[in-house]
């Protein structure tokens, strides 16, 4: 059991790291009604990995691989109508994630499998499972670091990167990309429908607590691996379900974050206001 | 490399809209501007202006008409190694106070589509935007955040990161919109003159009356989509 617990703590950190890592892109980028249509995708490929007896983190990454390439396009023909698209590609694959799960048998609903839609599991990490995470870690650091000028230049202004003669859509596309990877792979832990808890609460967090972008990514990414293993523990420790308590423990810090920021702009308005109080000037 | 074409700029009978938009934002539009040459368009609020300078560069394509930056048809892929060529300063530049990117690394990020991967600027270029900042009289905002300058200082620096890049064409959208009298007069002169030294071409769109107006080759004016004054031939 310890075995598997430390297997499933080094899958937590990755993933978090990860999920914190290209929630930060995603968001910065605006592309983050995109990913969410990608996340609700590989929930539909997870279900119905479960009802076709795939393994449901592969038939999750071939959905939304396919439906990050989709929107990718749509991205570089239409303009205005992504939103939409987006929405239809969500509410879509939702609906194909409950029908799967109630067409699937009711008595398979304890089994680990379901758990990877449902509610995540400790048990779904495996050492091949693992090694995936750390390679996706390595590609995607490379990607970003042989591209930081390009991508930088995207995070300041999409518009001026693209009108210098920059392939914005090639890097969107990418970064759709990787987001669908980690979040089929993050899935696993997470349960489908609290796999954005890990996506978008940690860089949150981090845009309360920094102005820099270095350290917000850094921040996101270190949050997320803290809320995915921290979520891990106190779930094994309290029987709860892994991907709720995830949820929880991302959505504290996040509040906790709002509170610290709310705290010092107060203070610094306070500080403000007795240096300049009556007969400053 | 793409072939030497004496337009920089060629619209042929060019219609563009905006979607969910079922009027045109610009109607039957011909304009060609060679290398040397520096235009002016002006026009009232809504004239189309920018429209037509985003098509110029192709971040808007025609529903009618061809569109060609350098030769290439703005529809072909080819259009990003036509863009590498091309500056452009944006109407809506500025940042909001928590953009922390520096100054420095602003306009470093205007090289980025001339490097490779894991590439970074050179020393020679690193001495350009120096030179560059130094002609604009931002020398000593190097490493401030953009988000904590005001809008005159932040227009600044997009044009100064439009110049470091050495573009053979300069699109400028506004580039006055918060700058003072001095600022104007300055960036007036520092435009004109790289136009003039490097036989650049520079397409400048301005509502009011401005300094740039003594440099011009030719004076566009535009109204409801359309140009109603001018010479679109330059
Ligand atoms: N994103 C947009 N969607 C729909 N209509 C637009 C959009 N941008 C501009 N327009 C319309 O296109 C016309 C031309 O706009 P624009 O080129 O921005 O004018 P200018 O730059 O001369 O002020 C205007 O009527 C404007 O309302
Ligand atoms: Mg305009």
């Amino acid at each position: 059991m310890l075995e598997i617990l430390a297997l499933a703590l080094l899958a937590a950190v990755l993933s978090g790291n990860l999920c914190g890592a290209v929630g930060f892109y995603v968001q910065r980028l605006k592309i983050t009604t995109l990913s969410f249509s990608v996340a609700h995708a590989a929930l539909a490929g997870a279900s119905l990995g479960l009802i076709l007896n795939f393994d449901p983190v592969y038939s999750a990454m071939v959905f939304a691989i396919s439906s990050a390439l989709i929107l990718g396009f749509i991205f570089t023909k239409i303009k205005y109508g992504r939103e939409l698209v987006s929405m239809a590609i969500f509410s879509a694959s939702s609906a194909i994630a409950l029908f799967a799960i109630y067409m699937s048998n009711v008595r398979v609903l304890a089994t680990a499998s379901i758990a990877v839609v449902l509610w995540g599991s400790l048990l779904a990490v495996t050492v091949q499972k693992l090694i995936i995470l750390v390679l996706v870690l390595i590609l995607f650091a490379l990607y970003i670091l042989a591209y930081r000028m390009h991508i930088d230049s995207m995070l300041y202004d999409v518009k001026m990167a693209e009108a210098e003669g920059l392939n914005v859509q090639a890097h969107m596309l990418a970064m759709l990309f990787f987001a669908g990877v980690i979040i089929s792979l993050s899935l696993r832990l997470t349960g489908g429908f609290l796999v954005f808890a890990l996506l978008y609460n940690p860089v949150a967090a981090a845009l309360q607590l920094t102005r820099k972008a270095y350290m917000q990514l850094f921040l996101s990414s270190t949050l997320g691996a803290v809320s995915a293993s921290t979520g891990l523990v106190v779930s094994y420790a309290l029987d709860w379900p892994v991907g709720a308590t995830i949820a929880i423990v991302s959505s504290t810090i996040l509040l906790l974050a709002y509170l610290f920021k709310t705290a010092t702009e107060m203070a610094r308005k306070r500080k403000l206001r007795n240096v300049g109080g009556p007969g400053a000037i | 490399m793409l072939p030497l074409e004496s337009d920089i700029v060629n619209l042929e009978r060019v219609w563009v809209a905006y979607s969910g938009s079922d009027k045109p934002a610009m109607r039957n539009i011909n304009l060609r501007v060679s290398a040397g040459k520096l235009m002016l368009i002006t026009g009232p609020n809504g004239a189309g202006k920018t429209t037509l300078l985003e098509t110029c560069l192709g971040l808007l394509k025609p529903y009618r008409g061809r569109a060609y930056l350098f030769g290439v048809d703005t529809r072909s892929w080819r259009i990003r190694e036509a863009r590498k060529m091309c500056s452009f300063v944006p109407q809506d530049f500025i940042k909001p106070p928590f953009e922390a990117y520096t100054v420095r690394r602003i306009i470093q990020l205007g090289f980025a589509p001339y490097k490779s991967i894991f590439e970074s600027l050179t020393e020679k270029e690193n001495e350009r935007i120096q030179w560059v900042l130094e002609l604009l009289g931002i020398e000593d905002l190097l490493d401030r955040p953009i988000g904590t300058l005001s809008g005159g200082q932040q227009q600044r620096v997009v044009i100064a990161r439009a110049l470091s890049r050495k573009p053979r064409a300069l699109y400028l959208d506004e580039p006055f919109s918060s700058l003072d009298r001095e600022g104007r007069k300055l960036v007036s002169k520092v435009v004109s003159e790289y136009v003039k030294k490097k036989g650049a071409t520079a397409i400048i769109v301005s509502h009011d009356v401005n300094p740039i107006i003594k440099y011009a080759d030719a004076i566009v004016r535009m109204d409801n989509g359309e140009i109603i004054s001018g010479d679109c031939y330059a």
